[in-house]
């Protein structure tokens, strides 16, 4: 240091040559300092500083060790488009429903295309549904990316590819497909071609945090948890065959039967026909296709007197002795209520049910009196919409200023138009203890089931309507249904359809509600034609008793051993065998 | 002694930058074996999934059905059918001595009261 004094000293003399260096020094260390120290310190200074860089690098060096190398992982799916997986769709067998399957999308990028003319005639050569459309205007656009074609088969994806034509290329999609087809259309539902899910138990899907996870962009892996449905797809495709069969066989416009366990509210199978596939999701706006039994609202015609009698017993005011004259048909203004199978006697509450007399439920409903009939059918659901997982689902018409004469012709199943799944909730609950519980498409446990399910009619009137159900099968219009070893029971509902404001004669809505096994039901079956024609073999009849009835029995002999019920023969006839259980019970209603 | 330090230090330094790239390329091998493996893998899935599909609309109820009904004489089940297991009768004594190493064998060389199983087949049509 004393020898840069010595230079400084010496600069003196050529002031011309070094002043911007003294001025320099002067600056940087100020004129008084201990430079030897200050040396010192900076050196310790600049180990300090390295040490610590070197010191991040190493941690961070361990840090790249620990954590798992992300950018490997993310090239090797950078060829899926959009994370649109869906979850697959299990009926309760484990049967596949739905499933995602990868599909090659073609796309172009319009800037990087050299000759869009070459493009578009090359492109046109393998793939022929692209001739027509504005391709060329599109390949000689200058945007960054567009879409040629969705969806194309392996064997043209291979055909592109060998075009070698810049700036095209392929994007894996998730397609949806449905391996069981037309089977389980209305209950499935369908995507479109973003794969969101616009109908059935897809939308449901979306509804619950599915679209979400889509949105979110999470959704790209495969590993989802399948949906079980309560579906079984061997009873669906048996009630299905059998429909489409009677549908065929009776001329009628429309189908549909549901299965239901009475005991969870589960559906088990659930069918209309016409259906569509939903491979092919343009079937579904045909308006003849739709879901009959959720989308669409009937008069159900005599099903609805279960209902009705079922209203008596549990009001107490009707027994299973009492009397109700049928001698004449019954007159309400200008109105007359005739029967059809006019027995034109006085008839007690199980004749009433056999011989399905309108004039005796009407009665009935009329000892309950408007309010109390009003009440008991909103207990049962009967007038509010019902909502399940199907997004799809209908209004029950219901008459805006309901008077006696309302309560007189609902009470035999005209002038209230409720959807057949509703009525079939209805009936379930009327035979299965009185439990009204919501319907499901969902797995349900029993207790699950017990503890949504609301207590609607006594046990007691439960048991009579059990018996009164299986009476009809062994001695009144339900006994063509009677399948034998599986104790059906059931009632038949005939309906006219409303033409022109008028009641039609010929034109019929009928169907069949059965239940099995009568004495410990397990399952409702509920059959609907809609317009049945006379044949020469149902001697020009096109009620009930001679379609939807014997399609019932055809599906029940079918599904009874898929759905593991025990056949069982020689049975005592029902008052031996379901109202012996409860003497007391009964003995008190009687 | 500071001399030998620095040779010491330089020959680690030298040493411990060859591990670092043995280990460096190392891992680049492996990582993008695993890139490679977890493609593969991905690919797999995707077919696994497309065959299954295309197995699961081969299983499809209808045409299972519409292939029985043309290939085979089998009638959907009747109630009648099916039977308890109690009510199953006893299992019949075998046919043969008892202690043959080859019943079967035993059954056919002793019994010659039954036809053939062609002819038999003949006579039920």
């Amino acid at each position: 240091m004393s020898n840069a004094q010595g230079v400084a000293g010496q600069a003196e003399g050529r002031r011309i040559q070094a002043w911007h260096r003294r001025f320099l020094q002067a600056l940087l260390y100020g004129r008084n300092v201990d430079r030897d120290r200050k040396a010192k310190a900076r050196l310790g200074l600049a180990v300090l500083a390295f040490s610590i860089i070197y010191l991040i690098i190493g941690a961070r060096l361990v840090l790249y060790a620990v954590a798992p190398e992300s950018h490997v992982a993310r090239r090797s799916v950078n060829s899926d488009a959009v994370a649109t997986a869906r979850p697959d769709i299990l009926d309760r067998n484990g049967e596949v429903l739905a499933t995602d399957v990868l599909t090659p999308s073609l796309f172009a990028a319009p800037r990087r295309i050299i000759d869009a003319d070459e493009a578009s005639e090359l492109l046109t050569a393998v793939i022929p549904d692209l001739a027509g459309t504005d391709l060329r205007e599109r390949l000689a656009s200058k945007r960054g990316f567009v879409w040629l074609k969705r969806e194309i088969s392996a064997k043209q994806q291979l055909e592109v590819h060998k075009l070698g034509v810049p700036g095209v290329g392929f994007l894996n999609e998730t397609k949806r497909v449905y391996p069981k087809a037309a089977e389980v259309s209305h209950v499935i539902g369908h995507v479109n071609v973003d794969n969101q899910g616009i109908a059935g138990i897809e939308k449901w899907l979306d509804g619950n945090g599915l679209a979400d996870l889509h949105r979110a962009g999470f959704a790209s892996d495969r590993n989802q948890a399948p949906i079980t449905l309560a579906l079984d797809l061997r009873v669906q495709h048996a009630v299905r065959d059998e429909l489409i069969a009677a549908r065929e066989k009776f001329k009628a416009i429309a189908a549909a039967g549901i299965v239901t366990d009475v005991r969870t509210g589960e559906i088990v199978a659930m069918v209309s026909v016409p259906d569509y596939d939903p491979n092919n999701p343009r079937e579904a706006l045909d308006p003849s296709r739709i879901n009959r039994l959720t989308t669409g609202v009937y008069e159900m015609g005599s099903t609805f007197k279960a209902l009705t009698i079922a209203m008596g017993l549990d009001s107490g005011k009707v027994k299973l002795s009492s009397t109700f004259d049928a001698r004449m048909p019954l007159r309400f203004g200008k109105f007359d209520i005739h029967d059809f199978h006019a027995q034109n006697r006085v008839l007690s509450v199980p004749e009433i049910f056999t011989y399905s007399s309108n004039i005796g439920a009407a009665r009935v409903a009329l000892t309950v009196g408007v309010e109390g009939h009003k009440a008991f059918l909103r207990k049962l659901g009967q007038l509010d919409r019902l909502r399940t997982e199907l997004p799809e689902s209908a209004e029950p018409i219901v008459p805006r200023r309901w008077g006696e004469l309302n309560t007189i012709t609902i009470a035999f199943g005209h002038g209230l138009s409720v959807a057949p799944l509703q009525s079939v909730m209805g009936v379930a609950a009327l035979v299965n203890g009185g439990h009204l519980m919501p319907p499901t498409f969902l797995k349900r446990t029993e207790q699950e089931a017990l503890a949504l399910s609301q207590q609607v009619i006594k046990p007691e009137t439960s048991l009579m309507m059990r018996y009164l159900m299986r009476l009809n099968a062994e001695k009144g219009s339900a006994s063509r249904v009677d399948v034998k070893g599986y104790y059906v029971g059931g009632k038949t509902g005939t309906a006219e359809k409303v033409v022109n404001g008028h009641y039609s004669k010929t034109k019929l809505l009928t169907d069949f509600m059965a239940v099995m096994p009568s004495d410990r039901p397990r399952y409702l079956v509920l059959v609907m034609l809609d317009e049945p024609q006379p044949l020469p073999e149902t001697h020009g009849f096109a009620t009930s008793a001679w379609n939807a009835g014997p399609a019932t029995a055809k599906i029940i002999a079918r599904i009874a051993p898929l759905l593991g019920l025990e056949p069982r023969f020689d049975l005592p006839p029902a008052d031996q065998q379901i109202l012996h259980r409860a003497p007391d019970a009964v003995a008190r209603a009687q | 002694m500071m001399r030998l330090l620095h040779l010491v230090v330089i020959a680690a330094l030298v040493a411990s930058a060859a591990y670092v790239y043995k280990i460096k390329f190392d891992s680049t091998v492996r990582a993008e074996r695993v890139a490679r493996l977890r493609a593969e893998i991905k690919r797999e899935h995707d077919a696994v999934a497309a065959l299954r599909a295309r197995w699961e609309a081969l299983d499809n109820p209808a045409r299972i059905q519409a292939l029985t009904e043309r290939h085979l004489r089998l009638k959907p089940l009747d109630a009648n059918q099916i039977d308890e297991l109690d009510r199953l009768p006893e299992r019949p004594r075998p046919a043969g001595p008892p202690d043959a190493p080859d019943p079967i064998a035993a059954i056919i060389e002793n019994d010659n009261e039954f036809p053939p199983a062609d002819s038999s087949r003949e006579a039920a049509q």
